[in-house]
């Protein structure tokens, strides 16, 4: 199976702003990659441009050493030639052919013969499920059932490189939960190399074997799902992932408050460490008595928003606002006045790059 | 682990290697080519018959060299001149506009009343029968417009112009040149041809008025007359202002009525005036003429558009509110009922069956003088250039085909080209490809037909390079018959287009098909249903077309429609009325059938 390669990828459109700048990306052999991000941050141009639907305008593609694009070289291998698989955030389903042909399509556009194909578009049907649905047309299909066709169109020839483009976001809560498992199995059994685009950070996490953050057309993090959320090498990232997010407390030049406490905190564990602005995850920020080694400040209930399994709880540190995410009861009440600590602390520089993060149990850098 | 910080966007290649790139890229994807091909097709078939036209306008022709002492080929000012300032210049242009005005708006003002009224009537009362009044009312409209002028000359010709004597008239009531000919027939028959078009446009308007909006005012302690004043007009305003001005914009390109109409007494409007002069051979003085009708044909598209932006910040249409609750007539459900009808009766009962009869009777609508001569007969005595009836000998029947063959060939590449324009606009990998190729598609709509079939004759009716001259061939007819449905067809086929997007045709790029396999099992039958009302549309409009062909057509190459307008001419009214109603059977026939087929509208034809 290949991996992909991106060198120096742009693309920009009609000269003006960049879509994409100067990414360079491998997606490893076998990979499940998560490109990661919000809507508008290049990355489906990213998945288009490995599709070979949208070209570059400079850089180079390569796909198991073979390479697909470069602008430098002038290589163009159209997206027909690719032998890839792309699932189209609408599935693109054609709508004159019924589910088998839909499936069958690709099969016949390589020439292969009858029987065969017909064996391999009900052996593609079954391994999503919708076998039963043959012979129906994509308009009388429900929307879970039209993605796993899409989904089979795309297995039956069985490609070493899938791509998919937020597939998942078009479907209700419980079918999301379906698919993702889904996939995983897919992707364990076909081994195909995978890149999935998705601003839905759960789904990056609970599927991916690596994440590829974007922002603004550039790579900010490439990173194993927990590796990022535990080391979020920048404040996108760290703001990016995760729900709710990281509060991110700026120093400014006079600390003062919250940002002082915080500054205190950091200096007396690390003398050497001058930190811009210091991150609390909501779940890491805990209420109660606090363990000796962590950071803690008295705060002020303001509201609490139980939501079943967790507690949302509103706190006033300080001058500051700040979520605590709680798994257990929480007791308090508005108005009361409580201690919170934080069992890790996430630091960053100046320009927003992460420093180091105080953890509780071991202090990295 | 990759951590990058904005970085500025690396120097882009040389652009030798990015023109390799891209070429590459067009190798695999004939898009850009196609929408290339497309633009040069459209610049020679659009673009350059009006710059043809125009640079005949300004400069010296072959023969007028000894009025002027200038050389053939040189800049003139010599036709401006006599179009806007010699001593004929009354003659040739000015009374000929102020015809043209008269009847724009004598047209207008009787489609407006007309139209306006039945819409009232068949969108927003509890008229009996309104559902039926409203398909019937917009009959006329798929009628060829001059079959209202051959009935009206049926019923009132007197024996000023040759040929068979009308009604009227052969009942010993003398019919004065005034009510016979000239501008109030003209107004009247027009008239009875456009209002279904007022009546689609401003009744589509009424419907959508949300009734919320009309409550509101009511509750608010408005008598009914004020709502009407202050509420419903305003908010017509749009539609009635656009129904007036394609109106207008119809009429200045009309031909058939004025000059079936008003030749017999010299009554010239700006189209007729336009065909005399091509007939007389004064290129120059027609490409004056032509660009003037162009002109005021532009400019009339344009405030349209414009007046439509404007308006459409205060229109406030809500969807949900739009309930259908018709004002209830009460006593005057019956009478209002009977005016309907007579609308009807009058628009197409009468000149239908005032047409039937003519062509089946001697004297004027007198059944005892019944004969199928005019239809059967072997030989026609006194007819010299017809000498049979209709269905017999060839000339009905070449006609028939010729009309089938250029129209049907016109009608399928127009549908084929409008496709392949929404397929370059839509695939959008050259932006600037796809501009040029939604306005120039446009373009022809600004255009009145006339003017636009007298551009392209200064065109192609002389050899130019290394096309040949295309005067009298049906290619030509072909030609300028697709290029002036254009822009139905490339809108539709944009809308087509956009509305199925890029992606069915990505997924079976990815799935390994090639182009060629692409268009042919994806796109092309996947639009079936667009291509079919692409074809049917500009066909059926088409066989009724007369502006634009009287002037391409010549002996060889005769099709229905001017069959019957040259059997006009020579005075065998009960032939030519024979013709029309056959045109008129089969284009209502055709239509009826489509609407049921397709369940499209006929206004979405319209282009309104």
């Amino acid at each position: 199976m290949p991996n992909i390669t991106l060198s120096g990828v742009s693309k920009s459109y009609g000269g003006g702003d960049h879509a994409v700048r100067n990414l360079d990306l491998v997606v490893p052999d076998g990979a499940f990659m998560c490109l990661l991000g919000p809507s508008g941050c290049g990355k489906t141009t990213t998945l288009r441009m490995i599709a070979g639907l949208e070209q570059p305008t400079t850089g180079t593609i390569a796909v198991g050493g073979r390479t697909l694009d470069s602008v430098e070289q002038g290589i163009y291998v159209p997206p027909e030639k690719r032998a890839m698989g792309l699932v189209f955030q609408n599935y693109a389903l054609w709508p004159h052919l019924s589910v088998r042909e839909n499936v069958e399509f690709g099969l016949r556009m390589r020439k292969v013969p009858g029987p065969e194909r017909r064996s391999r578009a009900a052996e593609a049907l079954k391994m999503v499920h919708v076998e039963t649905a043959m012979d129906r047309y994509p308009s009388q299909l429900s929307g879970g059932q039209q993605q796993r066709v899409a989904l089979a169109r795309m297995l039956a020839v069985n490609p070493a490189v899938l791509l998919l483009d937020e597939p998942l976001s078009n479907l209700d809560a419980r079918l999301r939960l379906e698919m993702r498992a889904e996939l995983k199995r897919i992707h364990e059994e076909s081994g195909a190399t995978i890149v999935f685009v998705t601003h839905d950070q759960l789904e990056a996490l609970t599927m991916a074997t690596d994440v590829a953050v974007m922002s603004d057309g550039e790579l900010q993090q490439l990173a194993a799902p927990m590796e990022m959320y535990a080391r979020p090498a920048n404040r996108f990232v760290a703001e990016f992932v995760g729900s709710p997010p990281m509060a991110i407390v700026d120093a400014g030049p006079a600390p003062a408050g919250l940002a002082a406490s915080l500054l205190r905190f950091v200096r007396s564990r690390d003398t050497r460490a001058v930190p811009a602005a210091v991150g609390i995850r909501p779940e890491a920020l805990r209420l109660g008595a606090p363990p000796g080694s962590a950071w803690s400040e008295e705060a002020l209930v303001e509201a609490v928003l139980p939501a079943g399994s967790s507690w949302t709880v509103r706190l006033r540190v300080l001058d500051t606002e700040l979520y605590a995410l709680s798994y257990t009861p929480v007791r308090a009440a508005p108005g009361d006045v409580i201690t919170c600590w934080a069992e890790q602390l996430h630091l960053f520089d100046a320009d927003g790059s992460r420093i180091s993060s105080w953890d509780r149990s071991e202090v990295s850098a | 682990m990759a951590v990058v910080t904005k970085t500025e966007p690396p120097p882009r290649p040389p652009r030798r290697r990015r023109l390799r790139y891209r070429l590459q890229v067009m190798r695999h994807d004939p898009t850009a080519a196609l929408g290339l091909i497309l633009v040069v097709l459209l610049a020679y078939l659009v673009v350059a018959p009006l710059v043809a036209v125009l640079s005949d306008a300004v400069r010296l022709q072959y023969g007028d060299d000894v009025h002027t002492g200038q050389q053939p080929g040189e800049w003139t000012g010599y036709y401006l001149w006599r179009v806007f300032r010699s001593r004929i210049s009354t003659l040739l242009f000015w009374e000929p506009l102020l015809n043209t005005l008269v009847v724009a708006v004598g047209t207008t003002a009787f489609a407006l009343v007309l139209g306006g009224g039945m819409a009232w009537l068949v969108s927003r009362t509890n008229v009996p029968g309104r559902r039926w009044l409203a398909g019937a009312l917009v009959v006329p409209y798929m009628l060829p417009s001059w079959t209202f002028s051959l009935a009206w000359l049926s019923l009132f010709k007197n024996e000023r112009a040759g040929g068979q004597i009308g009604f009227l008239q052969a009942h010993g009531i003398r019919t004065p040149d005034w009510l016979a000919y000239g501008a109030l027939p003209i107004i009247i028959t027009l008239g009875l041809h456009y209002y279904p078009f007022v009546l689609l446009l401003v009744g589509n308007a009424l419907r959508r008025i949300d009734a919320q909006l009309e409550d509101s005012a009511r509750i608010l302690g408005a008598p009914r007359r004020t709502v009407v004043r202050r509420i419903v007009v305003p908010l017509m305003l749009p539609a009635l202002s656009s129904a007036v001005l394609l109106v207008v914009g119809r009429v200045l390109g009309t031909f058939g009525t004025p000059y079936v109409l008003g030749l017999p007494v010299d009554y010239r409007v700006l189209s007729t005036g336009l065909f005399q002069s091509i007939r007389d051979r004064s290129t120059g003085v027609a490409s004056v003429l032509a660009t003037v009708i162009v002109i005021i044909g532009v400019l009339i598209v344009f405030t349209d558009m414009r007046l439509m932006r404007e308006q459409r910040r205060f229109v406030t249409v809500g969807g949900k509110g739009a309930m259908d609750r018709p004002a209830d007539l009460r006593r005057w459900r019956r009478p209002a009922c009977a005016l309907g009808l007579l609308v009807f009766a009058v628009s197409v009962l009468v000149p239908v069956l005032t047409l039937l009869l003519s062509t089946v009777t001697r004297t004027p609508l007198d059944l005892s003088t019944f004969t199928l001569d005019y239809w059967i007969a072997e030989r026609l005595p006194g007819a010299v250039g017809f000498p049979h009836g209709v269905l017999r000998g060839s000339e009905l029947w070449e006609a028939a085909w010729n009309s089938l063959r250029i129209v049907g060939l016109a009608a399928l590449i127009c549908a084929i080209l409008g496709l392949l324009i929404g397929y370059v606009v839509v695939r959008g990998t050259a932006p600037r490809i796809a501009g040029f190729l939604r306005q120039v598609s446009f373009l022809p709509y600004l255009i009145p037909g006339i003017a636009f079939a007298a551009a392209s004759l200064s065109l192609f009716a002389v050899a130019r390079g290394p096309v040949p001259a295309l005067y009298g061939t049906t290619f030509l007819l072909v030609l300028v018959m697709a290029v002036t449905h254009l822009p139905y067809s490339s809108r539709s086929g944009i809308a087509a287009m956009i509305q199925l997007g890029r992606e069915p045709e990505e997924a079976a790029q990815i799935a390994g098909a090639s182009w060629w396999q692409r268009m042919r099992r994806i796109i092309f039958p996947i639009q079936k249903g667009a291509l079919v009302t692409g074809i049917v549309l500009p066909f059926i409009s088409g066989l009724k077309e007369l502006s634009i062909v009287i002037m391409l057509t010549t002996t060889g190459t005769q099709l229905l429609t001017t069959l019957s307008i040259g059997l006009v001419d020579y005075g065998y009214t009960q032939l030519a009325n024979a013709v029309v109603l056959m045109i008129a059977l089969l284009s209502f026939t055709m239509t009826s059938l489509t609407q049921r087929l397709t369940k499209s509208s006929l206004a979405s034809g319209l282009g309104g």
